[in-house]
């Protein structure tokens, strides 16, 4: 991939290349592959916040396992790499030891759900005892008053520490899990869906909270929901995924004003606008099985500007503008399909062999 | 501790009953240290007499104190419930956590052990036990058959609660942040799983004491260690009931009915412990 879509600062702190992992199971004999993850590229510079836009099930969760190597069977990587500016080498050869040392302390993540993440049968001291002390290797006291300084930095009463989770709001809960995420001064964070279970006004709160933190610390954070208002707020770039793959890629501001790829242009139509008292559109259909997705552009069936070539070939992501990539063929006359030396030309390849077995 | 101990006390009538009747078993356990006759000897009083301020559960046809004997008997029936529980305790932790948090093909071989455990007709086996071991048989090695018989149950009860666990965010969360899997399940689950494993220990006390009073009634035990079960048993030997001497038999039967009813209720006012909503309901905290 051109180094185009590299951020502020030098080299870019993760860069994965065509990234496939695949859900792969086999029930009664039948071999079955859900491709939640296929050929994706991308690079997060320094100091970024970086953000990963799409509907449910189309991948995003399972994009950030496997970018952290947090891949539990079914889901299995295919192929591609992911490395980080930290590590010396592809995170998928780290040996078990080396993974457990980096992650937390270089490689934060912010888990789904995160109102979950804290132990409910234990305090919130034990939890940063559990979670970081290894990786900061300081004496306990000094971790402790560390940690005080980290809670105070986010505006959290040092008396959290005493409290168990459910004494807790679920703001509170989460600007812990955040201090937690991120207590390590990790290069790198992973927030998946952060805010989703906060309604707007606490969500304001943990939003800025995230910006601070990530300011102070200036690490790069990939951080993945599905609300485009969230990412409007938040992102510096933004990468759209539909169906397992990434559709566009560009600065936040560019996308929000013009959109390139059907789908989503769609996704900012869907926004409220202060003022629109116009009805929005649905968009008909719903997003493909991954288990047998369509042939060509994966969007073909619902989108509006489909053409033959669409139904026939996978469109590559091509750079339009600087830093501006988007998979379309009718975004642009010159968009043809990648040739087959490029790493996108590949997997249309193993698309078109693989076609006669899924004809089920 | 303390103050949750006040608590439950003061909003628990279950727990305080249990208290009591507890408090009075295991006392009249700790006075056997004070009893003037060791609990071997026979004939050191007058036999077969009734209650009376000298002895005031009456003496036994072998000539013993029935109150000091019974001091004995329950400091050993006691003793007998809880090695039984906390042997078949550690068992049942061990297999419940490691099957559940493990899964897979462990998971499968330890419960099928476990479920045979479970579908074992326990009464006859421990009758069979002692006609193989007749003489050599032990308080000891009792306690720890019934313990080898008795942790099936809350293993699987354990490894349910493990199950559930695993698929938790924080264990996710740990596992990410690189806790070994022993930190995991020592530091992350067993807080959660003791509570309800302290509860059943006090079940399976029960469960141990009732089994072994029943064996000992009917002889199948080391009739020579005086435990309640065994004064019923040397009670019955005398015919006590059809000779008149009713005090041999009542004040044992009645002190370990008394046993079973306060652990009981230990038990069931456990569950209100572990479960804080219905403490506050009860203190009129509203629901939490």
């Amino acid at each position: 991939m051109p180094a185009e879509a590299t951020g502020q600062g030098a080299g870019p702190v993760l860069t994965v290349r065509n990234l496939r992992a695949y859900y792969q199971m086999r029930y009664f004999g039948i071999f079955r592959e859900v491709r939640a993850v296929d050929d994706i590229s991308l690079e997060i510079g320094r100091n970024e916040i970086y953000g990963l836009a799409g509907e449910s099930s189309s991948g995003k969760t399972s994009f950030i396992k496997a970018i952290a190597a947090a891949n539990r069977p079914p889901l299995n990587i295919v192929g591609g790499s992911v490395r980080y500016s930290f590590l010396d080498r592809d995170i998928f050869r780290l040996d078990p030891q080396t993974l457990a040392a980096v992650r937390w302390k270089h490689l934060g993540y912010i888990m789904q759900g995160s109102m979950n993440v804290l132990n409910p049968v234990r305090r919130i001291r034990e939890s940063f005892v559990d979670f970081a002390f290894r990786h900061i290797g300081l004496p306990k006291a000094q971790f402790f008053a560390l940690v005080a300084a980290h809670l105070e930095r986010l505006h959290l009463p040092p008396d959290v520490l005493r409290a168990y989770p459910h004494e807790l709001s679920g703001g509170m809960r989460q600007r812990v899990t955040i201090a937690l995420a991120t207590i390590c001064r990790p290069e790198f964070i992973i927030a998946d869906e952060p805010t989703t279970a906060l309604d707007v006004v606490v969500q304001k709160g943990v939003l800025g909270m995230i910006r601070e933190a990530q300011q102070e610390i200036g690490s790069s954070i990939l951080f993945v929901t599905h609300d485009m208002a969230v990412h409007a707020n938040m992102a510096d770039r933004l990468g759209i995924m539909y169906a397992g793959r990434l559709v566009e890629e560009g600065p936040t501001r560019t996308i929000f004003a013009e959109p390139l790829h059907p789908y989503t242009a769609h996704l900012i139509q869907s926004l409220p606008r202060i003022g629109d008292l116009a009805p929005k559109k649905a968009l008909g259909g719903a997003p493909p099985n991954l288990a047998e997705p369509p042939p060509g552009c994966r969007f073909h069936p619902r989108c509006p500007l489909a053409m033959d070539i669409c139904r026939r070939e996978t469109p590559a992501l091509t750079t339009l503008a600087p830093g501006h990539r988007v998979a379309c063929f009718a975004a642009s006359p010159e968009v043809r399909p990648a040739p087959p030396d490029e790493d996108a030309g590949r997997a249309d390849g193993r698309e078109a062999a693989l076609q006669p077995a899924e004809g089920r | 501790m303390l103050a949750i101990l006040r608590d439950l006390l003061r909003y628990n009538r279950e727990f305080a009953a249990g208290t009591v009747l507890t408090a009075i078993v295991v006392g009249m356990a700790v006075l056997s240290a004070f009893s003037p006759y060791p609990p071997g000897d026979i004939y050191v009083v007058a036999p077969d007499l009734p209650p009376s301020w000298d002895h005031p559960f009456g003496t036994t046809s072998q000539g013993q104190d029935t109150f000091w004997l019974l001091t004995y008997a329950l400091r050993n029936t006691l003793l007998f419930g809880f090695s039984v529980a906390i042997l078949s305790r550690l068992i049942s932790l061990l297999v419940g956590m490691l099957s559940g948090y493990k899964g897979g093909a462990t998971d499968r071989v330890l419960m099928s052990i476990n479920d045979t455990f479970i579908v074992m007709p326990l009464f006859p086996l421990l009758v069979l036990f002692y006609f193989v071991m007749r003489d050599d048989m032990t308080w000891a090695l009792l306690a720890l058959v019934m313990a080898l018989l008795g942790w099936a149950y809350d293993a699987r009860l354990i490894r349910s609660v493990m199950m559930s666990l695993r698929t938790r965010e924080f264990t996710r969360t740990a596992v990410f942040s690189g806790m070994r899997t022993d930190q995991i399940v020592i530091r992350e689950h067993m807080p959660y799983v003791l509570p309800i494993v302290f509860s059943t220990t006090l079940n399976n006390i029960n469960w141990s004491i009732g089994l072994e009073v029943t064996l000992s009634v009917l002889g199948f035990t080391d009739i020579e260690t005086p435990t309640v079960g065994t004064m019923i048993f040397w009670a019955n030997q005398h015919s006590a009931l059809v000779f008149g001497t009713w005090w041999w038999v009542v004040f044992p039967t009645l002190l370990v009915t008394v046993t079973f009813i306060g652990l009981f209720l230990l038990a069931v006012s456990m569950n209100e412990y572990i479960d804080p909503r219905s403490r506050l309901s009860r203190m009129g905290g509203g629901v939490a």
